[in-house]
């Protein structure tokens, strides 16, 4: 039995238990995903075929709903997901100082997961905990009143493993930080970017709601598309950047 | 200082996740003789006369709102929306975290009122805590005895469900949260059919804010007239407010309705020391400006309307004079465009190239022109969509644009594409 049958048999029960509180099995979509996500780090391709299994729903519906929220991780994401708050309140307190700490401290950006597998990084809307800006959260778990020291210190806690807050589970290796020459392979055909059975290379979560698509157009003759992922291009590729600008 | 605490009793006084503590400061007395002593009807009749108004955002009277429910269809759903994800509000995941049981409580009563025999709490994905304190709150009051077959020997059989949300502002939208909840997309419906006729797996559903339904603890307690005594005449009882962003004190205050908003702002501390008000945003993400000649204004929902903004969520975002109100118009509009789901193409297509169009005014390349096509494209969303996402862009750009043109202009590069 592969690991993924032997998790699937494990959940069984819960599963019925959560189907059984609804009228309509289709209900339990959301709740689903999150069980099995809660297991594996992310909503993998497995996972989802099971959901559209139990649910007697099409794989198509699972994955089109799935991809609505941004709380379901469709590719393997770090050990530690950091999302911090980029809501108006938090903005007014700092926000962007705590965002820029974070991708020079992490050496990567928005949507990013560091070379190690060790964190994905997002920036996200009001988490509402306003009082407490500038805030974010870790794995869900709520962190308040970010100062750069105390980021210095919860980054060095995890990087140890003395955190106070568990780690993801990991059942596969996040895919690398996302470059642009891995944007180019894959509008060139050589990977397809949504497909959920690939394992690298990729961005955290498959969140990325402009850039993937906006590159292919980019490279096409669509150049009124191209501010979209400017902020990205400069970031990874600043020669690239500056020549789609010209 | 008008600070009350009616639905923020207790908090940080006592551990009320603990069904002991809560049942010991008088916790489900109210459901109890809601069960034993009273109809569904009185319920009913007791929320309208109350005049309690709805909590998370359109300001409906929930009683009206109930006396929609066609009354020969059923099975009936009362859903509890605890999506709380308006810029700014942070009054439900307090009250989910602090006082779990009275969120319960309140679900029930509501469920009795319209005589439905399973509720359910939609609860924002991201409130991960929150689920975890509901659904120890939950055990606790299944086996008490408050949840499940034959309540209090009434007869009355109900079940609660809790239903994780997975990250989408929209479904806070009455019918996105049922299509989420039905296990979709969290796409708006068309309304009509409203909820209360077609909601939930098609049958009678009512969909009522955390807050809400809390209050009807004390309303059935001290009585409608009680609540119907506070407030102003259209916007009665208390609320709890969300104040944040340049005070020094941020929080949540619970205060009478038509407190004027300069209470409110010396209540959560004030500015800081040597700062000069320049805009509150009094409504949460989705409302216009106030501003400082404004601060007398009774904080309710007629006087917030009639001024141009609105009560919404009841989330206050201040904010002095080191705002930087281009990059703050640039921050909600990127919010709504964001999460807009992309049904309707006003909201998918405006958000996003207003988004684009201010942040080219963060990098002071703005057009001079762009000025008013901000405030003509922002105006041209409005009303044209499935839900209120869409129209929600206009306000707080409008109103900023208006007040603080110079801010804009001051990064304008050139006059218009071509010049």
């Amino acid at each position: 039995m592969t690991d993924f049958a032997a998790l699937r048999e494990e959940l069984k029960p819960e599963c019925e238990a959560i189907i059984a509180q609804y009228e309509q099995p289709r209900s339990a979509l959301l709740p689903l995903v999150h069980l099995f996500q809660s297991h594996e780090g992310y909503a993998s391709a497995d996972a989802l075929r099971a959901v559209s299994e139990m649910l007697d729903l099409s794989l198509a519906v699972v994955e089109s709903t799935v991809s609505f929220y941004t709380l379901f991780y469709r590719k393997p994401v770090g050990k530690y997901m950091l999302q911090v708050c980029r809501g108006l309140a938090c903005t007014l307190n700092g926000a962007e100082d705590v965002m820029a700490y974070f991708r020079e401290q992490l050496g990567i950006g928005h949507l990013e997961t560091t070379e190690d597998g060790l964190f994905s990084y997002e920036e996200v809307e009001c988490l509402a905990a306003c009082d407490r800006a500038t805030c974010m959260q870790v794995n869900l778990n709520f962190v308040y009143d970010l100062t750069p020291k105390m980021i210095d210190g919860m980054l060095a806690a995890m990087r140890t493993g003395k955190h106070e807050i568990a780690p993801l589970p990991q059942t596969q290796a996040p895919p690398r930080t996302w470059t642009l020459r891995q944007d180019l392979q894959v509008s060139h055909g050589e990977k397809s970017a949504g497909a959920q059975d690939q394992s690298e290379p990729n961005n955290p979560g498959g969140l990325d709601r402009d850039g993937i698509i906006m590159v292919d157009r980019i490279l096409s003759d669509e150049m009124r598309f191209k501010g979209r992922t400017k902020e990205r291009l400069a970031n990874v590729e600043p020669a690239m950047a500056e020549a789609i600008e010209e | 200082m008008p600070v009350v605490k009616v639905l923020t009793q207790g908090i940080g006084e006592a551990d009320l996740r603990d069904i002991k503590v809560y049942r010991d400061r008088g916790g489900y007395k109210q459901l109890k003789r809601a069960f034993t002593e009273m109809k569904p009807a009185d319920v009913q009749a007791m929320a309208d006369k109350s005049g309690l108004r709805g909590r998370g955002g359109a300001g409906f009277p929930t009683g009206k709102k109930w006396s929609f429910l066609p009354p020969d269809i059923r099975p009936r759903y009362l859903v509890c929306n605890c999506d709380e994800a308006e810029p700014g509000t942070f009054k439900d995941r307090m009250l989910l975290e602090e006082t779990p049981h009275q969120v319960i409580e309140g679900i029930l009563l509501g469920a009795y009122g319209i005589e439905s025999h399973h509720a359910f709490i939609y609860i924002r994905g991201e409130f991960k805590r929150g689920y975890e304190i509901f659904m120890e709150a939950l055990a606790q009051a299944r086996k008490a005895g408050f949840v499940g077959k034959n309540l209090f020997g009434s007869g009355f059989d109900l079940e609660l469900t809790v239903h994780r949300g997975a990250g989408a502002y929209i479904c806070g939208e009455e019918t996105a949260l049922l299509n989420s909840l039905e296990g979709k997309r969290g796409e708006p419906r068309l309304k009509p059919p409203f909820p209360a006729v077609q909601g939930l797996y098609s049958k009678p559903t009512v969909v009522n804010n955390v807050e809400s339904l809390a209050y009807l603890i004390p309303i059935l307690e001290h009585g409608p007239e009680w609540f119907a005594a506070v407030g102003t005449e259209r916007s009665k009882g208390y609320k709890v407010v969300s104040i944040s962003g340049h005070v020094q004190k941020p929080g949540n205050y619970e205060v009478p309705l038509g407190t004027p908003v300069r209470e409110l702002l010396e209540i959560a501390g004030g500015l800081r020391p040597g700062r000069k008000l320049m805009a509150i945003q009094p409504g949460g993400g989705s409302s216009a400006c106030i501003f400082e000649e404004q601060l007398d204004l009774p904080y309710d929902y007629e006087s917030l309307q009639k001024a141009g903004s609105m009560l919404g969520s009841g989330a206050m975002v201040v904010m002095d004079d080191t705002t930087d109100f281009v990059r703050a118009a640039f921050n909600l509009v990127r919010f709504f465009a964001h999460e807009s789901c992309g049904q309707c193409t006003p909201c998918r297509e405006g958000g996003h190239w207003l988004e684009r169009v201010l942040h080219r005014f963060l990098e002071n390349r703005g057009l001079k022109s762009d000025i008013d096509m901000l405030a003509r494209v922002s105006h041209e969303i409005t009303g044209i969509n499935l839900c209120p996402l869409g129209d929600s862009i206009e306000p707080f750009l409008a109103s900023v644009l208006k007040r603080f043109p110079e801010q804009f202009e001051a990064r304008v590069a050139r006059e218009t594409v071509r010049a």
